[in-house]
């Protein structure tokens, strides 16, 4: 097949990266503004736009809304065939009340589950969420889209393509072939150190992107392994192998039920009606045990199992503001006495290991130099990637012309819907965030359309305009979306300030950063995308230029043979 | 027809075969791996959600080993075929049979 390894290798750093590179260069690039992604959610939803809050008091703000909260009637209608007999009016078996909340949050985010009588899968629940101001309880819409935290962040793992969890599945197998393709490139190349320190920018076209390619593969090498791996590890269990939830299903149930004897917590329900001690004074004793080991801090994650019944119990764990872990140094109370049931014992190695994986790639501590280092690790991906693209057309660009062949010319195509259109479709949204009308029904669905349309429309000027490299000549869709980037890079901030009155002297001034972050790195964005316009302008007359020069020299060469 | 006649006539469908053998049979081989692996490390008195990470981490680095290592290979295919389905399912096999020595 393969004359030997390193040719294997460089079939499948070549095919593999160009199949999957194109849901690769979103799950690096949604992953990139993943990390700033409540921050983009304060952008997009001005009625948030307050300082980050700690956990509310449970008595006075959580216990009224979590009391609100009822299951969604489309869910209860869908359940309705999964269930002997009739469907309550009011569901109040609930199996979880929870809420997380981190140092980045202004608003809290709900959780509440129930148990249905009579469901023919008995571990079958009803869920619902709901955002609340935790200053005043108050329910914020909750139909309004999140594009940070409810669109880019799902975008980078799954796509949104939620349907048999399809999108997991393509981002899943993409992601190998991110590893796949990491240890095939260094086997390609033998001088990797070389390549940290190579970019030879005014070489010829081709040999400047293979080097930028190598560059931003080689620098952020281990940052592309660890979050391609830890990626598919954090979701390893639950969708790519549910081996504890399929196959060894009875020896987690096992585990469990051992788990719940040992610890002193009860599993499942007992049947048997209780009430609710107060939880804030159990708050103030988990806290209270916290500072006791020299480790005072806030509550990042509460949680009511079984409200009502005998075997309810509270849960209240540290926020992991200051280490990597998300949440820790878990205390749990017996729920209607409010006893002391036990204190988590300090985490085994291997669960270390995990939390340490796990909690460096999802960063909800606080570094802001890290969540920086973050985004231009991702955005380096995307670079790598994309000039994997260009590499590939450029190097085939000549010959397929020849041979009268179009591969180049759609990979090209791809490649600038993937790139310059991933980019539009981002400001798409954000635009359409800022013109649509508050109250417009379905307005999240508009959003998403915006951006899916203004992809759409991407793709398909890359592939009207791409004629010319068919000829062996650049795609003019490159320059022409940069200079597209470049306007509504600048219209979004624009439309922020006419709408919400923050524009960048009073955001600035008031040190409100979320929303100047954002609309600074959108003026970035402009800048940069203009400055490649005008590049990439000037390369085309002069190769336009060049082209003109041959064909007059042909011109003299046949008048003088004539 | 022999295999090395296949292979020199249908390239591309020898590479898909293979291509397929690393993403396919890498998979069914790992999640063999992995329930064998949890169930293992249960029996000997590791914590079950400690087992089942110890046990994906080191099952999707065996997938990625196996993916390159079959496509790299020189043999037919259909050997890894074989093997990794077939192995695969032992695993899995033992990861039910230890399971049901616990429960």
């Amino acid at each position: 097949m393969f004359q030997n390894f390193r040719q294997a290798m460089a079939w499948l750093h070549t095919w593999f990266g160009l199949v999957l590179g194109f849901v690769l260069m979103a799950a690096f690039f949604f992953g990139a503004l993943s990390v700033f992604d409540r921050e983009i959610d304060r952008w997009a939803l001005p009625a948030t736009r307050f300082e980050p809050q700690p956990m509310p008091s449970f008595e006075r703000v959580l216990r009224p809304a979590f009391e609100r909260l009822q299951p969604d009637p489309a869910l209860v209608e869908a359940m309705r065939p999964r269930v002997d007999g009739p469907m309550p009016e009011r569901f109040d078996r609930i199996a979880y009340w929870s809420a997380y909340t981190t140092h980045r949050d202004p608003v809290l985010a709900i959780y509440a589950g129930w148990e249905v009588p009579g469901a023919k899968n008995p571990d079958e629940q009803l869920y619902a969420l709901g955002t609340i101001d935790p200053r005043d309880g108050s329910a914020l819409r909750d139909d309004q889209l999140k594009i940070g935290s409810g669109f880019f962040y799902p975008m980078h793992y799954s796509l949104t393509v939620d349907w048999k969890n399809l999108g997991f599945w393509i981002v899943g197998l993409a992601a190998m072939a991110m590893l796949a393709a990491l240890v095939s490139g260094v086997v390609m190349h033998r001088r990797l150190f070389r390549e940290l320190f190579t970019f030879r920018p005014d070489r010829a076209r081709l040999r400047s992107v293979l080097d930028l390619h190598n560059l931003t593969g080689v620098v952020a090498l281990p940052f592309h392994f660890f979050f391609a791996f830890t990626g598919l590890l954090i979701f390893a269990s639950t969708y790519y192998f549910p081996v504890g939830h399929t196959q060894l299903h009875d020896l987690h149930e096992l585990h469990e039920k051992h788990e719940a004897a040992a610890l002193g917590l009860p599993h499942g329900r007992s049947g048997v009606p209780a009430g609710l001690a107060n939880v804030d004074a159990m708050v103030a004793e988990a806290q209270r045990r916290w500072e006791a080991r020299g480790m005072a801090g806030d509550v990042g994650f509460l949680v009511l199992q079984h409200v009502g019944d005998a075997n309810g119990y509270v849960s209240v764990y540290r926020a992991g503001t200051d280490r990597i872990a998300l949440v820790g140094q878990g205390i749990h109370f017996k729920a209607d006495t409010g006893e002391l049931l036990r204190e988590d014992p300090p985490a085994t190695p291997a669960a270390r290991v995990a939390e340490f994986l796990t909690g460096l790639h999802l960063q909800h501590f606080r570094h802001w130099l890290l969540r920086w280092l973050y985004v231009l690790g991702g955005l380096s991906g995307a670079a790598c990637i994309a000039t994997g693209f260009l590499f590939f057309v450029e190097k085939r660009k000549r010959q397929h012309a020849a041979r009268g062949s179009q591969g180049a010319r759609i990979v090209d195509a791809l490649a600038v819907a993937a790139v310059t259109g991933m980019v539009l479709a981002t400001l798409g949204i954000l635009v359409a965030n800022r013109v649509l009308p508050e109250d417009l029904a379905g307005r999240g669905d508009w959003e998403r359309w915006a951006f899916w349309g203004t992809w759409l429309a991407s793709l398909v000027h890359a592939a009207w305009r791409s004629a010319p490299v068919a000829r062996g000549l650049p795609n003019p869709a490159w320059r022409e979306q940069a200079w597209a980037i470049a306007l509504l890079a600048v219209a979004a901030p624009v439309l922020n300030w006419i709408t919400t009155g923050d524009h960048l002297l009073r955001t600035l001034g008031q040190g409100y950063w979320p929303v100047a972050g954002v609309d600074l790195s959108l003026l970035a964005a402009a800048a940069i995308s203009a400055s490649a316009a005008v590049r990439l302008g000037r390369k085309a007359r002069a190769a336009a230029a060049a082209a003109a020069l041959r064909e007059a020299e042909a011109g003299q060469g046949e008048a003088v043979h004539a | 027809m022999s295999a090395t006649s296949i292979r020199s006539r249908h390239p591309r469908l020898q590479l898909a075969a293979r291509v397929g053998a690393g993403v396919v049979g890498g998979y069914v081989f790992a999640w063999g791996f992995i329930a064998a692996g949890m169930a293992l490390m249960s029996k000997a008195g590791m914590e079950f959600h400690d087992a089942e990470f110890v046990a994906s981490a080191l099952g999707l680095l065996l997938w990625l080993a196996v993916l390159l290592g079959v496509v790299a290979g020189r043999r037919n295919p259909a050997w890894a075929w074989l093997g990794l389905l077939g192995g695969g399912a032992l695993l899995a096999a033992l990861g039910s049979f230890v399971q049901s020595t616990m429960a």
